[in-house]
């Protein structure tokens, strides 16, 4: 037998938690007396500002460690994972590792009866709205707690990798048992609190566990890309035309690459209230993925399908109240915000105020010193 | 009372990829001097031999160079006086080195490079393919590729015992493939400082050694005057490395146990075999499971995994391939206009048998390339081409691309 666990994790933010879990399996999965070895989606590298990326753990009760790496070495991706773990509950609306690859279902290794382990606060309707249909049901299993996102290189240490660990063991405890999980947290850190968050996080997952029907979720809207033969493109290497230029005022104007949007790397994006902008040009100038386009009423509006979240435009922004990051799930789609506050500016309002809530959150620059969480006020509409 | 009696083998095991593994063995060789410069998937060698030296648990003089042509110079003179070095490199860092590559071997100085493999440049590409080390086939060095991490500790020691062999005294490349075995994380057997030690006599260059008691000029300029003999010269410590490798193994099975039954190549289910797929690195794993799978339907198939490529062992793998009817070469390089437009290894091994008078069947698959995993059934395939040809069905194309977009 042979249990496969694979990692969806951000890349960079989350590099080392991915890497550590996987180690950690083979680690416990050894203590166990079974054979275990963790590897990489390495095309994933360089992994960047929360790109979608994998870990891997293959485990095996019976297999020598020969035939075990003979089954699932040397390969690229999973063939089907008996555990998704997935660290960030944002990657529901797909993942795009990177280019030619297509934006991907988070749930498309799941194997027939296999878990997607997730770190979510919410509920399993609330997830599933999101993901693709498969034709075979499969266990949809949430551990209640947030994306771990730490800085570059580092691991933000919040209990969230013994966590994991202990809702692994829940979901499948032939990849690694609880008892075996406690024992290597308190031998390798000496820590109670460790060995009692991984053990209260199985104990929960234990609970939140349900299955997913076949053709539960929705069907895929994004194709997945088909690369030509190899007779089938010019020849002097893969040589790719440039993003033709062009550039009209409005949504979209710009031209930008097909190609690779890498839109699902964000665990947040920014909600503009057009009615509050000075025109002070900074979020558009500063972007560094250019995803703001600029209208004829010289407001900026925002490309959701190629912004990655990543803050920049909130945090120049001079305007109380202006540019919000706000949670990406709570969103259906890409389209134009500023279509939406052009076609009825009240209602625009209330709708994004409805999507910022109350609580504003700001992770600090020194990672696991904890978040600042202020309340938020909402400015009324300028006259 | 037999050695590993007297001393503790294995320190511990421990979770390592198998870049981390090969830093691991270069502490334990106790090496004097480290030239860096980064370049994946080989960079995780040098990240974790700078931590290991800033953790205060190995001490050489750590170098970070321009560039892989100063970082192989580097390891080359420190070799010449006299100093254990380290190095190593990937896809086109290894080719922009190449000058110092040469040179290195040419002086007869014994550093140790390991190669992650990694295909070469243009268009980008991280994946593994053998081109890059195989391009110093010719240029008098050692060449060998583990394919576990395993192994890849184990023969750091090897190829310092080998290369440093005064009868030897030839730079070693250890390769292993870039991403399937280098970013692999497995539990590792790390052995003793005291059994390594044991195996591993210290380095001494002799009468060569540059040093201020002991002033030399090396590599003048020689001409026509010199350059042939010491070809030959070179050539004959090629050929006295085939028995020191085999010495090197058989006092490595008998302090660290009965490892390896065979220096140069492993074998897999070969013994009734019929026809056999040879390869060379992470290869080994998908075709082990198709062999398997085979075996169980009833076909009489193995698998060779070569190990050593130079020098290459001539007469070994001869005698070895030599009793099977149908021999399937899998290349994970290419070789552009070669005889058969196919791989690299495919020539050598073909080459190998030519002499015998009852050869096998010689086929050849270009796979791999770029670092696309080779699948379980692509493998069957191949065994099932293997077969047939061992038949007398060989096909028109000697050389056929698996994985191929076509």
């Amino acid at each position: 037998m042979i249990k496969r666990v694979e990692v969806q994790y951000r890349g960079i933010f989350q590099k080392n938690l991915g890497k550590y879990i996987g180690g950690d399996i083979v680690m416990i999965a050894s203590r166990m007396g079974r054979v275990a070895f963790s590897n990489g989606r390495y095309s994933d590298a360089p992994e960047r500002n929360g790109i979608p990326c994998k870990y891997f753990a293959f485990v095996s009760p019976d297999l020598s460690e020969e035939e075990l790496e003979a089954e699932c070495g040397a390969k690229l991706d999973i063939d089907a994972a008996d555990v998704s773990l997935v660290v960030d509950d944002t990657m529901s609306k797909g993942v795009e590792p990177w280019g030619w690859h297509g934006i991907r279902p988070v749930n498309e290794k799941v194997g027939h009866k296999g878990c997607l382990l997730m770190v979510t606060r919410r509920e399993h309707d609330d997830l599933v709205r999101f993901m693709a249909k498969k034709d075979y049901p499969y266990r949809l299993a949430r551990l209640e707690g947030d994306a771990s996102l730490a800085g570059l290189w580092v691991d933000k240490d919040d209990l969230t990798r013994e966590r994991c660990l202990g809702a692994v063991a829940a979901v499948d405890p032939d990849v690694i048992g609880i008892e075996a999980v406690e024992e290597y947290l308190r031998e390798k850190t000496g820590d109670e609190n460790r060995v009692r968050a991984a053990r209260e996080a199985y104990d929960a997952t234990l609970r939140k566990n349900k299955v997913v029907s076949a053709g539960e979720g929705i069907d895929w809207p994004h194709e997945i890309p088909v690369l030509p033969k190899w007779h089938e493109f010019d020849e002097g290497g893969v040589v790719v035309p440039a993003v033709e230029r062009g550039f009209q005022l409005g949504p979209r104007g710009q031209n930008r690459n097909e190609g690779f949007k890498h839109g699902t790397s964000k665990t947040e994006r920014p909600v503009v209230r057009f009615d509050l902008c000075i025109k002070c040009t900074l979020c558009w100038a500063d972007c560094p993925d250019e995803c703001f386009d600029p209208t004829d009423d010289e407001l900026y509006d925002v490309n959701y399908e190629v912004c990655t979240g990543c803050h920049k435009c909130a945090e120049v922004c001079p305007v109380k109240e202006c540019i919000v990051m706000v949670d990406e799930l709570q969103f259906e789609n890409t389209d134009s915000p500023w279509e939406h506050h052009k076609k009825d500016p009240a209602g625009y309002i209330q709708w994004a105020e409805g999507k910022k809530g109350t609580k504003r959150i700001r992770y600090p620059h020194v990672t696991g010193t904890g978040v600042e969480i202020s309340e938020g006020t909402t400015v009324p509409p300028k006259a | 009372m037999t050695v590993a009696e007297q001393v503790r083998i294995w320190d511990r095991e421990e979770l390592l990829t198998g870049c981390q593994a090969v830093s691991h063995a270069v502490k334990l060789s106790d090496v004097d001097v480290i030239a860096a410069y980064p370049i994946r998937p080989y960079t995780e060698v040098m990240d974790m031999l700078s931590k290991l030296i800033a953790d205060g648990k190995l001490d050489a003089e750590y170098i970070i160079a321009d560039s892989e042509h100063s970082q192989f110079e580097i390891v080359k003179h420190a070799s010449s006086v006299g100093a254990r070095a380290f190095a190593g490199s990937s896809g086109t860092g290894w080719m922009y080195g190449f000058e110092a590559l040469v040179v290195t071997a040419t002086d007869r100085l014994p550093p140790l490079f390991l190669v992650g493999n990694r295909a070469l440049d243009d268009p980008g590409a991280f994946g593994v393919e053998h081109n890059d080390a195989m391009s110093l086939r010719d240029m008098g060095w050692l060449m060998c590729w583990a394919s576990t991490a395993q192994e890849a500790l184990e023969h750091v020691f090897i190829g310092y015992r080998v290369a440093e062999d005064k009868t030897v005294r030839m730079p070693m490349a250890l390769a292993m493939d870039g991403a399937f075995l280098t970013h692999s994380q497995h539990m590792v057997k790390v052995p003793t400082e005291e059994s390594v030690k044991r195996f591993l006599p210290p380095f001494d260059l002799g009468e060569r050694r540059l040093h201020p008691d002991n002033p030399v000029s090396i590599a003048p300029q020689v001409n026509e005057d010199w350059v042939m003999e010491l070809r030959r010269q070179n050539w004959e410590a090629a050929r006295r490395a085939r028995g020191v490798i085999k010495q090197a193994y058989e006092e490595f099975n008998a302090i660290f146990g009965m490892r390896y039954d065979n220096p140069y190549f492993s074998e897999f289910m070969t013994d009734d075999a019929e026809a056999v797929l040879i390869g060379i690195g992470a290869v080994a794993m998908p075709t082990r499971t198709a062999c398997r799978r085979m075996r169980e339907q009833g076909h009489k198939v193995g698998y060779v995994n070569l190990r050593w490529f130079r020098p290459f062992p001539t007469d070994e793998l001869r005698e070895c391939l030599g009793r099977f009817k149908g021999v399937g070469v899998i290349d994970r390089d290419f070789a552009h206009g070669s005889p058969d437009n196919g791989g690299i290894l495919m020539h050598e091994v073909r080459s190998c048998l030519y002499p015998l008078r009852e050869r096998p069947n010689v086929i050849n698959f270009i796979g791999g390339l770029g670092g696309r995993d080779i699948s379980i059934e692509e493998c069957i395939k191949m065994y099932e081409s293997t077969l047939a040809a061992g038949r007398g069905d060989v096909p028109e194309e000697l050389v056929s691309w698996t994985g191929l977009r076509e």
